[in-house]
Protein backbone atom coordinates (compact mmCIF):
# COMPACT_ATOMS: atom_id res chain seq x y z
CA UNK A 1 0.00 0.00 0.00
CA UNK A 2 1.25 3.42 -0.94
CA UNK A 3 -0.20 6.66 0.37
CA UNK A 4 0.49 9.84 -1.59
CA UNK A 5 -0.79 13.18 -0.36
CA UNK A 6 -3.65 11.54 1.48
CA UNK A 7 -4.76 9.10 -1.24
CA UNK A 8 -4.07 5.37 -1.16
CA UNK A 9 -2.75 3.39 -4.10
CA UNK A 10 -2.29 -0.37 -4.57
CA UNK A 11 1.35 -1.08 -5.33
CA UNK A 12 2.13 -4.17 -7.41
CA UNK A 13 4.87 -6.52 -6.21
CA UNK A 14 8.29 -5.30 -7.37
CA UNK A 15 6.90 -1.98 -8.57
CA UNK A 16 8.86 1.15 -7.63
CA UNK A 17 7.10 4.05 -5.93
CA UNK A 18 7.52 6.08 -9.12
CA UNK A 19 6.10 3.34 -11.35
CA UNK A 20 3.14 2.91 -9.04
CA UNK A 21 2.31 6.62 -8.98
CA UNK A 22 2.71 7.01 -12.76
CA UNK A 23 0.50 3.96 -13.37
CA UNK A 24 -2.22 5.63 -11.31
CA UNK A 25 -1.90 8.87 -13.24
CA UNK A 26 -0.04 10.88 -10.58
CA UNK A 27 2.42 13.24 -12.31
CA UNK A 28 5.92 12.91 -10.87
CA UNK A 29 8.86 14.30 -12.87
CA UNK A 30 11.66 11.82 -13.59
CA UNK A 31 14.62 11.53 -15.90
CA UNK A 32 17.22 8.76 -15.58
CA UNK A 33 15.01 6.32 -13.66
CA UNK A 34 18.08 4.63 -12.26
CA UNK A 35 18.64 6.48 -9.00
CA UNK A 36 21.25 8.92 -10.25
CA UNK A 37 19.75 12.20 -11.40
CA UNK A 38 17.52 12.96 -8.36
CA UNK A 39 14.73 14.44 -10.47
CA UNK A 40 12.11 12.16 -8.89
CA UNK A 41 12.91 12.82 -5.23
CA UNK A 42 9.94 12.50 -2.86
CA UNK A 43 9.64 12.68 0.91
CA UNK A 44 8.46 9.82 3.16
CA UNK A 45 6.24 10.90 6.05
CA UNK A 46 5.51 7.45 7.51
CA UNK A 47 6.97 4.00 6.97
CA UNK A 48 10.50 2.87 6.15
CA UNK A 49 12.44 3.70 3.01
CA UNK A 50 15.15 1.18 1.98
CA UNK A 51 18.64 2.67 2.44
CA UNK A 52 19.39 1.89 -1.20
CA UNK A 53 16.76 4.45 -2.24
CA UNK A 54 18.62 7.26 -0.43
CA UNK A 55 22.08 6.76 -1.95
CA UNK A 56 23.64 10.01 -3.07
CA UNK A 57 21.33 12.28 -1.08
CA UNK A 58 22.74 14.53 1.61
CA UNK A 59 22.47 13.37 5.24
CA UNK A 60 20.25 16.37 5.96
CA UNK A 61 17.90 15.22 3.19
CA UNK A 62 18.01 11.58 4.30
CA UNK A 63 17.10 12.61 7.85
CA UNK A 64 14.05 14.40 6.45
CA UNK A 65 12.91 11.23 4.67
CA UNK A 66 13.89 12.25 1.14
CA UNK A 67 14.30 9.31 -1.24
CA UNK A 68 14.62 8.47 -4.94
CA UNK A 69 11.19 7.19 -5.97
CA UNK A 70 12.49 5.53 -9.17
CA UNK A 71 14.54 2.95 -7.25
CA UNK A 72 12.40 2.67 -4.11
CA UNK A 73 10.66 -0.65 -3.50
CA UNK A 74 9.43 -0.40 0.10
CA UNK A 75 8.87 -3.61 2.05
CA UNK A 76 5.79 -2.35 3.85
CA UNK A 77 3.23 0.43 3.70
CA UNK A 78 4.69 3.86 2.97
CA UNK A 79 3.25 7.39 3.07
CA UNK A 80 4.93 9.91 0.80
CA UNK A 81 4.52 13.46 -0.42
CA UNK A 82 6.25 15.93 -2.70
CA UNK A 83 9.30 17.63 -1.20
CA UNK A 84 7.75 21.07 -1.39
CA UNK A 85 4.64 19.89 0.42
CA UNK A 86 4.37 21.53 3.81
CA UNK A 87 1.75 22.23 6.40
CA UNK A 88 0.53 25.68 7.42
CA UNK A 89 0.57 26.68 11.08
CA UNK A 90 -0.85 29.56 13.06
CA UNK A 91 1.65 31.60 15.03
CA UNK A 92 1.76 34.94 16.84
CA UNK A 93 4.40 37.65 17.03
CA UNK A 94 5.69 37.65 20.62
CA UNK A 95 8.51 40.22 20.64
CA UNK A 96 10.51 42.35 18.24
CA UNK A 97 14.01 43.69 18.88
CA UNK A 98 16.23 45.89 16.76
CA UNK A 99 19.60 44.19 16.18
CA UNK A 100 21.01 46.91 13.92
CA UNK A 101 19.77 49.64 11.63
CA UNK A 102 19.12 46.96 9.04
CA UNK A 103 18.00 43.93 11.02
CA UNK A 104 15.09 43.07 13.31
CA UNK A 105 14.94 40.03 15.52
CA UNK A 106 11.41 38.63 15.68
CA UNK A 107 10.18 35.95 18.06
CA UNK A 108 7.08 33.96 17.19
CA UNK A 109 5.09 31.51 19.25
CA UNK A 110 6.02 27.94 18.35
CA UNK A 111 3.02 26.33 16.67
CA UNK A 112 2.10 22.88 17.99
CA UNK A 113 3.14 20.20 15.51
CA UNK A 114 5.76 22.25 13.65
CA UNK A 115 8.84 20.02 13.53
CA UNK A 116 11.97 21.55 12.03
CA UNK A 117 15.76 21.63 12.11
CA UNK A 118 17.55 24.81 13.08
CA UNK A 119 18.63 26.61 9.89
CA UNK A 120 15.58 25.59 7.87
CA UNK A 121 13.19 28.30 6.74
CA UNK A 122 9.47 29.03 6.87
CA UNK A 123 7.22 31.15 4.68
CA UNK A 124 5.43 33.74 6.79
CA UNK A 125 2.07 34.91 5.54
CA UNK A 126 0.45 38.12 6.69
CA UNK A 127 -3.24 37.63 7.42
CA UNK A 128 -5.63 39.64 5.33
CA UNK A 129 -3.71 40.20 2.12
CA UNK A 130 -1.67 36.98 1.96
CA UNK A 131 1.71 38.73 1.57
CA UNK A 132 4.42 36.05 1.95
CA UNK A 133 8.15 36.16 2.72
CA UNK A 134 10.62 33.40 3.59
CA UNK A 135 12.65 33.64 6.81
CA UNK A 136 15.25 31.26 8.19
CA UNK A 137 15.04 29.92 11.72
CA UNK A 138 17.82 30.80 14.15
CA UNK A 139 16.23 29.03 17.11
CA UNK A 140 16.55 25.41 18.16
CA UNK A 141 13.82 22.78 17.85
CA UNK A 142 14.16 22.28 21.61
CA UNK A 143 13.06 25.86 22.29
CA UNK A 144 9.50 27.09 22.88
CA UNK A 145 9.76 30.08 20.56
CA UNK A 146 10.81 30.67 16.97
CA UNK A 147 13.52 33.25 16.33
CA UNK A 148 14.14 34.82 12.95
CA UNK A 149 16.12 37.78 11.64
CA UNK A 150 14.35 40.16 9.33
CA UNK A 151 16.16 42.52 6.95
CA UNK A 152 14.42 45.89 7.20
CA UNK A 153 14.34 47.92 4.03
CA UNK A 154 12.75 51.30 3.42
CA UNK A 155 9.23 50.52 2.18
CA UNK A 156 9.74 46.80 2.88
CA UNK A 157 6.15 45.63 3.20
CA UNK A 158 6.62 42.58 5.40
CA UNK A 159 9.53 43.94 7.46
CA UNK A 160 7.71 47.23 8.00
CA UNK A 161 4.64 45.41 9.19
CA UNK A 162 6.56 42.98 11.43
CA UNK A 163 8.33 45.87 13.18
CA UNK A 164 5.02 46.86 14.76
CA UNK A 165 3.23 43.53 14.81
CA UNK A 166 3.69 42.39 18.43
CA UNK A 167 0.60 40.42 19.41
CA UNK A 168 -0.52 39.92 15.79
CA UNK A 169 -1.36 36.48 14.40
CA UNK A 170 0.23 35.21 11.20
CA UNK A 171 0.62 31.97 9.24
CA UNK A 172 3.87 29.99 8.97
CA UNK A 173 4.27 27.43 6.18
CA UNK A 174 7.12 24.96 6.17
CA UNK A 175 9.68 23.96 7.11
CA UNK A 176 11.78 24.07 3.94
CA UNK A 177 15.46 23.74 3.08
CA UNK A 178 18.32 21.52 4.11
CA UNK A 179 20.75 24.02 5.60
CA UNK A 180 20.95 22.28 8.97
CA UNK A 181 23.51 20.69 11.28
CA UNK A 182 24.42 17.08 10.52
CA UNK A 183 24.33 14.69 13.48
CA UNK A 184 26.85 11.92 13.97
CA UNK A 185 30.08 13.57 12.84
CA UNK A 186 31.23 15.53 15.91
CA UNK A 187 34.83 15.92 14.73
CA UNK A 188 34.20 17.39 11.30
CA UNK A 189 35.48 20.94 10.73
CA UNK A 190 32.64 23.32 9.87
CA UNK A 191 32.72 26.52 7.82
CA UNK A 192 29.72 28.81 8.24
CA UNK A 193 29.68 31.81 5.91
CA UNK A 194 26.97 34.33 5.21
CA UNK A 195 26.05 37.92 4.50
CA UNK A 196 23.43 40.09 6.19
CA UNK A 197 20.55 38.12 7.69
CA UNK A 198 22.25 34.98 6.37
CA UNK A 199 23.49 34.96 9.95
CA UNK A 200 20.04 33.73 11.03
CA UNK A 201 20.29 30.15 9.65
CA UNK A 202 24.02 30.07 10.47
CA UNK A 203 23.21 30.89 14.07
CA UNK A 204 20.71 28.04 14.05
CA UNK A 205 23.39 25.64 12.78
CA UNK A 206 25.90 26.99 15.29
CA UNK A 207 23.50 26.65 18.23
CA UNK A 208 22.66 23.11 17.20
CA UNK A 209 26.37 22.29 16.93
CA UNK A 210 26.91 23.70 20.42
CA UNK A 211 23.93 21.82 21.83
CA UNK A 212 25.33 18.59 20.37
CA UNK A 213 28.80 19.30 21.80
CA UNK A 214 30.46 19.47 18.42
CA UNK A 215 34.22 18.88 18.82
CA UNK A 216 35.64 19.91 15.43
CA UNK A 217 36.71 23.49 14.74
CA UNK A 218 33.96 25.88 13.60
CA UNK A 219 34.66 29.07 11.66
CA UNK A 220 31.83 31.55 11.34
CA UNK A 221 32.34 34.20 8.66
CA UNK A 222 29.86 37.07 8.62
CA UNK A 223 30.05 39.57 5.79
CA UNK A 224 28.62 43.05 5.48
CA UNK A 225 29.47 46.23 3.62
CA UNK A 226 30.22 48.03 6.88
CA UNK A 227 31.10 47.10 10.43
CA UNK A 228 27.69 48.33 11.64
CA UNK A 229 26.13 45.51 9.61
CA UNK A 230 27.80 42.82 11.76
CA UNK A 231 25.16 42.32 14.41
CA UNK A 232 24.62 40.15 17.49
CA UNK A 233 28.06 40.93 18.97
CA UNK A 234 27.26 40.18 22.61
CA UNK A 235 25.59 36.85 21.93
CA UNK A 236 28.30 35.67 19.60
CA UNK A 237 30.93 36.62 22.18
CA UNK A 238 29.06 34.51 24.74
CA UNK A 239 28.87 31.57 22.32
CA UNK A 240 32.58 31.89 21.54
CA UNK A 241 33.40 31.84 25.25
CA UNK A 242 31.37 28.64 25.63
CA UNK A 243 32.79 27.02 22.48
CA UNK A 244 36.61 27.28 22.42
CA UNK A 245 36.61 25.69 18.96
CA UNK A 246 34.67 28.63 17.48
CA UNK A 247 36.41 31.36 15.43
CA UNK A 248 34.45 34.46 14.45
CA UNK A 249 35.64 36.27 11.36
CA UNK A 250 34.00 39.51 10.30
CA UNK A 251 34.36 40.54 6.66
CA UNK A 252 33.62 44.12 5.61
CA UNK A 253 34.47 46.10 2.51
CA UNK A 254 36.31 48.85 4.40
CA UNK A 255 37.27 49.76 7.95
CA UNK A 256 38.11 53.11 9.53
CA UNK A 257 41.20 53.36 11.74
CA UNK A 258 38.91 53.72 14.73
CA UNK A 259 36.91 50.63 13.82
CA UNK A 260 40.08 48.59 13.56
CA UNK A 261 40.70 49.29 17.25
CA UNK A 262 37.33 48.00 18.38
CA UNK A 263 37.51 44.95 20.64
CA UNK A 264 36.11 41.57 19.35
CA UNK A 265 34.31 39.31 19.09
CA UNK A 266 35.15 39.33 15.38
CA UNK A 267 38.59 39.03 13.83
CA UNK A 268 38.05 41.74 11.25
CA UNK A 269 39.14 41.49 7.63
CA UNK A 270 38.45 43.66 4.62
CA UNK A 271 37.53 42.31 1.20
CA UNK A 272 35.06 40.00 -0.46
CA UNK A 273 33.72 37.18 1.68
CA UNK A 274 34.30 34.39 -0.85
CA UNK A 275 37.91 35.44 -1.33
CA UNK A 276 38.45 35.51 2.41
CA UNK A 277 36.96 32.05 3.00
CA UNK A 278 38.97 30.44 0.19
CA UNK A 279 42.22 32.13 1.22
CA UNK A 280 41.78 30.79 4.76
CA UNK A 281 40.64 27.37 3.57
CA UNK A 282 42.30 26.71 0.20
CA UNK A 283 41.59 22.93 0.41
CA UNK A 284 38.28 22.42 2.25
CA UNK A 285 38.24 18.72 1.34
CA UNK A 286 37.03 17.42 4.72
CA UNK A 287 34.91 20.39 5.73
CA UNK A 288 31.17 20.79 5.85
CA UNK A 289 30.13 24.22 4.58
CA UNK A 290 27.01 26.26 5.21
CA UNK A 291 26.60 29.24 2.87
CA UNK A 292 23.78 31.70 3.42
CA UNK A 293 22.57 35.10 2.27
CA UNK A 294 23.25 36.99 -0.96
CA UNK A 295 22.51 34.58 -3.86
CA UNK A 296 25.40 35.71 -6.08
CA UNK A 297 27.85 35.32 -3.21
CA UNK A 298 26.44 31.92 -2.22
CA UNK A 299 26.67 30.63 -5.80
CA UNK A 300 30.20 31.98 -6.24
CA UNK A 301 31.43 30.56 -2.96
CA UNK A 302 29.80 27.19 -3.56
CA UNK A 303 31.53 26.92 -6.93
CA UNK A 304 34.91 28.01 -5.58
CA UNK A 305 34.70 25.65 -2.62
CA UNK A 306 33.74 22.75 -4.90
CA UNK A 307 36.56 23.48 -7.35
CA UNK A 308 38.92 23.68 -4.35
CA UNK A 309 38.00 20.12 -3.42
CA UNK A 310 34.93 20.37 -1.17
CA UNK A 311 32.30 17.68 -1.69
CA UNK A 312 28.95 19.01 -2.94
CA UNK A 313 27.26 16.61 -0.54
CA UNK A 314 28.83 18.65 2.26
CA UNK A 315 27.90 22.10 0.96
CA UNK A 316 24.58 23.40 2.26
CA UNK A 317 23.14 26.59 0.85
CA UNK A 318 20.38 28.98 1.82
CA UNK A 319 20.46 31.80 -0.71
CA UNK A 320 18.11 34.70 -0.33
CA UNK A 321 17.95 38.25 -1.56
CA UNK A 322 16.75 41.08 0.61
CA UNK A 323 13.04 41.54 -0.01
CA UNK A 324 12.33 43.96 -2.81
CA UNK A 325 10.80 47.21 -1.76
CA UNK A 326 7.53 47.42 -3.62
CA UNK B 1 31.14 -8.70 -22.31
CA UNK B 2 30.41 -6.65 -19.22
CA UNK B 3 29.91 -2.89 -19.49
CA UNK B 4 32.56 -0.25 -18.77
CA UNK B 5 30.35 0.64 -15.82
CA UNK B 6 30.95 -2.77 -14.26
CA UNK B 7 34.59 -2.97 -15.27
CA UNK B 8 35.57 0.33 -13.66
CA UNK B 9 33.77 -0.52 -10.43
CA UNK B 10 30.09 0.41 -10.78
CA UNK B 11 28.33 3.17 -8.88
CA UNK B 12 31.15 4.14 -6.47
CA UNK B 13 33.60 4.56 -9.36
CA UNK B 14 31.14 6.70 -11.30
CA UNK B 15 30.52 8.77 -8.18
CA UNK B 16 34.24 9.54 -7.99
CA UNK B 17 34.49 10.18 -11.72
CA UNK B 18 31.62 12.64 -11.74
CA UNK B 19 33.48 15.08 -9.48
CA UNK B 20 36.57 14.99 -11.67
CA UNK B 21 34.40 15.52 -14.75
CA UNK B 22 32.13 18.22 -13.31
CA UNK B 23 35.09 20.21 -11.96
CA UNK B 24 36.65 20.16 -15.43
CA UNK B 25 33.41 21.30 -17.03
CA UNK B 26 32.94 24.14 -14.52
CA UNK B 27 36.51 25.29 -15.10
CA UNK B 28 36.23 25.21 -18.89
CA UNK B 29 35.64 28.75 -20.16
CA UNK B 30 34.17 27.44 -23.41
CA UNK B 31 31.14 25.98 -21.61
CA UNK B 32 31.16 27.08 -17.97
CA UNK B 33 28.68 29.89 -18.65
CA UNK B 34 25.93 27.33 -19.24
CA UNK B 35 26.32 26.14 -15.67
CA UNK B 36 26.39 29.45 -13.82
CA UNK B 37 22.71 29.75 -13.06
CA UNK B 38 21.90 26.12 -12.37
CA UNK B 39 21.61 24.31 -9.09
CA UNK B 40 24.92 22.51 -8.63
CA UNK B 41 23.49 19.58 -6.68
CA UNK B 42 20.98 18.81 -9.41
CA UNK B 43 23.55 19.40 -12.10
CA UNK B 44 26.02 17.00 -10.47
CA UNK B 45 23.27 14.38 -10.31
CA UNK B 46 22.53 14.90 -14.02
CA UNK B 47 26.23 14.59 -14.85
CA UNK B 48 26.27 11.33 -12.96
CA UNK B 49 23.32 10.07 -14.94
CA UNK B 50 25.15 11.06 -18.14
CA UNK B 51 28.35 9.25 -17.14
CA UNK B 52 26.35 6.19 -16.08
CA UNK B 53 24.81 6.23 -19.55
CA UNK B 54 28.16 6.71 -21.32
CA UNK B 55 29.62 3.79 -19.36
CA UNK B 56 26.72 1.48 -20.22
CA UNK B 57 25.40 1.37 -16.65
CA UNK B 58 21.75 1.12 -15.62
CA UNK B 59 19.88 4.07 -17.12
CA UNK B 60 16.81 5.07 -19.05
CA UNK B 61 18.37 7.93 -20.97
CA UNK B 62 16.31 8.74 -24.04
CA UNK B 63 17.09 11.12 -26.83
CA UNK B 64 13.81 12.89 -26.20
CA UNK B 65 14.75 13.87 -22.61
CA UNK B 66 18.10 15.23 -23.77
CA UNK B 67 16.52 17.09 -26.65
CA UNK B 68 14.03 18.88 -24.43
CA UNK B 69 16.61 19.62 -21.72
CA UNK B 70 19.03 21.29 -24.15
CA UNK B 71 16.60 22.75 -26.68
CA UNK B 72 16.83 26.41 -25.65
CA UNK B 73 20.57 26.60 -25.03
CA UNK B 74 21.72 27.36 -28.60
CA UNK B 75 24.55 24.85 -28.38
CA UNK B 76 27.03 24.21 -31.18
CA UNK B 77 29.40 21.41 -32.11
CA UNK B 78 32.20 23.31 -30.38
CA UNK B 79 30.31 23.10 -27.07
CA UNK B 80 29.65 19.41 -27.53
CA UNK B 81 33.30 18.83 -28.46
CA UNK B 82 34.39 20.56 -25.26
CA UNK B 83 32.28 18.19 -23.17
CA UNK B 84 33.69 15.19 -25.07
CA UNK B 85 37.20 16.46 -24.44
CA UNK B 86 36.52 16.80 -20.70
CA UNK B 87 35.06 13.30 -20.65
CA UNK B 88 38.18 11.89 -22.29
CA UNK B 89 40.49 13.82 -19.98
CA UNK B 90 38.55 12.60 -16.94
CA UNK B 91 38.87 8.96 -17.92
CA UNK B 92 42.55 9.36 -18.79
CA UNK B 93 43.15 10.94 -15.38
CA UNK B 94 41.41 8.02 -13.70
CA UNK B 95 43.66 5.56 -15.53
CA UNK B 96 40.98 4.00 -17.73
CA UNK B 97 42.57 2.15 -20.70
CA UNK B 98 42.35 3.87 -24.08
CA UNK B 99 40.15 1.18 -25.60
CA UNK B 100 37.52 1.66 -22.91
CA UNK B 101 37.70 5.43 -23.27
CA UNK B 102 36.98 5.08 -26.97
CA UNK B 103 34.01 2.87 -26.17
CA UNK B 104 32.56 5.44 -23.72
CA UNK B 105 33.23 8.25 -26.19
CA UNK B 106 31.29 6.41 -28.89
CA UNK B 107 28.26 6.07 -26.61
CA UNK B 108 28.43 9.73 -25.59
CA UNK B 109 28.86 10.75 -29.23
CA UNK B 110 25.58 9.01 -30.08
CA UNK B 111 23.57 11.71 -28.30
CA UNK B 112 25.15 14.61 -30.21
CA UNK B 113 22.10 15.06 -32.54
CA UNK B 114 19.68 15.12 -29.60
CA UNK B 115 21.73 17.59 -27.56
CA UNK B 116 22.27 19.89 -30.56
CA UNK B 117 18.59 19.55 -31.50
CA UNK B 118 19.10 18.17 -35.02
Amino acid sequence: MLQFEGRRYERAADETVLECLLRHGVAVASFCRSGACQTCVLKATAGTVPKSAQLGLKPSQQQQGYFLSCVCRPEAALSVERCDAAATYEARVLRVESLSAEVLRVWLSRPAGLEFRAGQFVQLERPGDGLMRPYSLASLPSEDELELHVARLPNGRMSGWLANAVGQPLLARGPFGECSYTMGEPDRPLILAGTGTGLSPLLGVLREAAENEHLGPISLFHGSRQLTGLYLRAELATLAARLPTLSLIGSVLSLTAEEQQQPGPWQLETGELDQLVISRYPKPVEHRLFLCGNPALVQRLRKRAYLAGASLSRIHCDAFAAPHAS
Amino acid sequence: MSSIYDRIGGEPAVDAAVDVFYRKVLSDDRISQFFDAVDMDRQRAKQKAFLTFAFGGPNQYTGQDLRVAHAKMKLTDAHFDAVMENLGATLTELGVPAALIAEAAAVAESVRPAVLNR
